[in-house]
């Protein structure tokens, strides 16, 4: 029983790790954003989910191979993110709106998007045309081939990110962004160019996210991603506004806690656990794990 | 005539019930700037709580199972209906509201709004889960005798006298000196606190005061249908209410009026009584969320003050200072 108890456990951190893959993507795409634009966007669930059926219309409707389907789904949704910032948000920003207005215009357009995927695909649950496979033990881990992909893609793009923050000029103008955009500008840096790169990226990290969710999950319906969206902000905030690193870390640490405490208490409250510790964060260190200056 | 007149009732408690609700937001977030993203919570809170204050017991046996069960008599069950919403909304002041930047409030009603809603769903012991409560007899009809449609027309009576009762409440706060500070607190924190405000204190009451009418108008729902469960107040019910306050006009309560009869009475319950396309149940749902949506951008896009703008209030200045001009103010109107 004793040993039951443990292998439990740590079957429970290999899905923990699962999660933490897919969080990691979401809230890296969500950190970026949030700390170059300084506002959040409430509409990046939608954007999870409508990348999800993006992929579920090519590969199931269009009959491409999925791995091709899923590719051109987050590029399209990198692409659909900068419409929508260059199409709507952009007004507000570029007269100063007070904050509130976008938080509004950001919360009616998940509206907005999340009835759009029901007019359009139906209000049911969907699936992809994807087997599973049967689970690998792996040391003390049993986990599917398809899992193992998902933890293996989210290290990849976390490294590729780390690559993009540390050496390209578009990364470090990014971080000058994130830290102060006024001195960003006057030290010549294109913003609105940094920006539009920043929507293109998180888009195509909230679709890598999505897809990977949905696999994981399975089955998805237009609202999947509601209830996720608080783990990512979870996450966003924990890791500190506009830290991508405080982000990975934060992700690794609320997917883990939330699968093994899932063996404690039911899983139905599993995101439950997400919210204590987004309570408990921002009581004892609004700041975040990594303190950003000014963004508190 | 047998059922227009029936069906106008249905609309006028309908449109007499949002009126509350706007209010109820409009003190959050029109007065104090409390960027409450689950004012339907609060809704619930006093449906659910106002229901079980007037149901009878429930028996596990029979598959309806709720706490208290106390058969009070509805207008009792409804006070305490608004007062637990009331607390609620400390209670969730007291996480949502600090110093902090106005997006983690938010995230965090948000987020204690889809928390709540997953425990109310799943946890039956409390309001019977995902079936949610029924049977609770209209109200008043044991005494007086009457059928079905002659409680809609006294309901309509009922709902007209408490909205009356709140828009009295809602005009008190927003002329009185809580409502001037309120009002200063949403223009400039730091400035009321440097005036000696304290800016939470004052939300948190904001938040309760506002959630008190949500749960009154949320109870007048639940004596009305008599049944209330988790289906009834998802997430996107609160947009509709953000979007009557919206496009009516914040800071004002005639704006709520607007609002609440162009959103709430004309976009939402009109809506409900088209009958579905054949083939594709959901579509009329689907597209009336979009159209609110889209009215909250619109409305913020076009015309950000609403249909009915905030009057702008005048104080005495001295003549010989120069004419100072907040960012609040139209051209033209400064320095006079």
């Amino acid at each position: 029983m004793e040993s039951g108890g443990v292998s439990l456990v740590l079957q429970s951190v290999g899905f923990g790790l699962v999660t933490a893959s897919v969080l990691a993507l979401a809230s890296v795409g969500l950190t970026l954003q949030f700390g170059v634009t300084n506002y959040i966007n409430f509409a990046y669930g939608t954007y999870l989910v409508l990348a999800a059926y993006f992929t579920m219309a090519l590969s199931t409707r269009a009959h491409l191979p999925f791995l091709l389907a899923a590719v051109l789904a987050c590029l399209a949704m990198g692409v659909v993110a900068v419409g929508i910032a260059k199409g709507v948000m952009q007004h507000f920003v570029s007269r100063q709106a007070p904050l509130f207005y976008l938080l509004i215009v950001t919360f009616g357009l998940s509206l907005i998007i999340e009835n759009l995927v029901q007019a359009i695909w139906g209000p049911g649950f969907q699936t992809y045309n994807l087997s599973v496979g049967s689970p690998l033990s792996l040391g003390p881990f049993s986990l599917t081939p398809i899992q193992l992909v998902i933890i293996g893609l989210a290290v990849l793009a976390m490294v590729a990110i780390h690559l993009m923050l540390s050496r390209t000029s578009l990364g470090k103008a990014m971080r000058a962004m994130s830290d102060n955009k006024d001195l960003a500008q006057v030290s010549g840096i294109d913003t609105e160019r940094i920006t539009t790169w920043t929507w293109f990226i998180t888009g195509c990290l909230a679709g890598l996210a999505g897809i990977a969710l949905t696999v994981t999950t399975v089955s998805f319906n237009p609202a999947s991603a509601d209830s996720f969206l608080f783990v990512i902000f979870a996450a966003v905030i924990l890791g500190g506004i506009g830290r991508p690193y405080g982000a990975m870390a934060a992700a690794a640490i609320l997917g883990i806690v939330t699968e093994v405490s899932a063996v404690v208490v039911s899983s139905t409250y599993k995101d439950d656990i997400a919210f204590v510790a987004l309570v408990v964060v921002l009581l004892l260190r609004p700041q975040g794990l990594i303190a950003t200056r000014g963004k508190a | 005539m047998d059922l227009i007149l029936p069906y106008l009732a249905t609309l006028a408690i309908f449109f007499f019930v949002y009126n509350i609700l706007t209010w109820g937001l409009n003190i959050q977030f029109g007065y104090a700037g409390v960027l409450d993203f689950t004012f339907i919570t609060f809704v619930a809170c006093g449906a659910y709580f106002s229901g079980v204050f007037a149901l009878g017991p429930g028996q596990k046996s029979t598959g309806f199972e709720w706490i208290l069960g106390l058969s009070w008599p509805f207008p009792i069950a409804l006070v305490m209906g608004a007062l637990a919403a009331g607390l609620l909304g400390i209670v969730i002041g007291l996480i949502a509201i600090n110093r902090l930047r106005s997006d983690y409030m938010a995230i965090v009603t948000l987020a204690t709004g889809t928390v709540i809603y997953g425990l109310v769903s799943n946890y039956t012991p409390l309001f019977d889960g995902f079936d949610g409560l029924a049977g609770l007899q209209t109200p008043f009809t044991q005494w007086l005798n009457i059928n079905y449609n002659q409680f809609t027309y006294l309901w309509v009576g009922f709902c007209a006298v408490v909205m009356v009762i709140c828009w009295f409440i809602a005009q008190r706060i927003l002329n009185s000196p809580l409502g001037r500070t309120m009002r200063a607190i949403r223009e400039d924190q730091e400035a009321a606190e440097a005036f000696g405000k304290d800016s939470v204190r004052v939300r948190l009451i904001a938040m309760s005061m506002g959630a008190v009418l949500a749960g009154v108008g949320g109870a007048l729902l639940m004596g009305f249908i008599g049944a209330f469960n988790p289906a009834g107040w998802t997430s996107g019910e609160t947009f509709v209410v953000w979007a009557a306050l919206i496009v009516g006009g914040r800071g004002n309560n005639w704006g709520g009026v607007v609002g609440s009869f162009v959103v709430a009475v004309l976009v939402n319950e009109a809506t409900r009584y088209i009958p579905p396309i054949p083939g594709n149940a959901t579509l009329i749902p689907t597209v009336r969320n979009m159209l609110i949506g889209a009215s909250l951008i619109a409305v913020l896009w076009l015309r950000p003050e609403g249909i009915i703008p905030e009057a702008r209030r005048r104080f005495y200045q001295l003549p010989l200072l120069p004419g100072r001009r907040t960012p609040a103010e139209g051209v033209g109107s400064a320095g006079s």
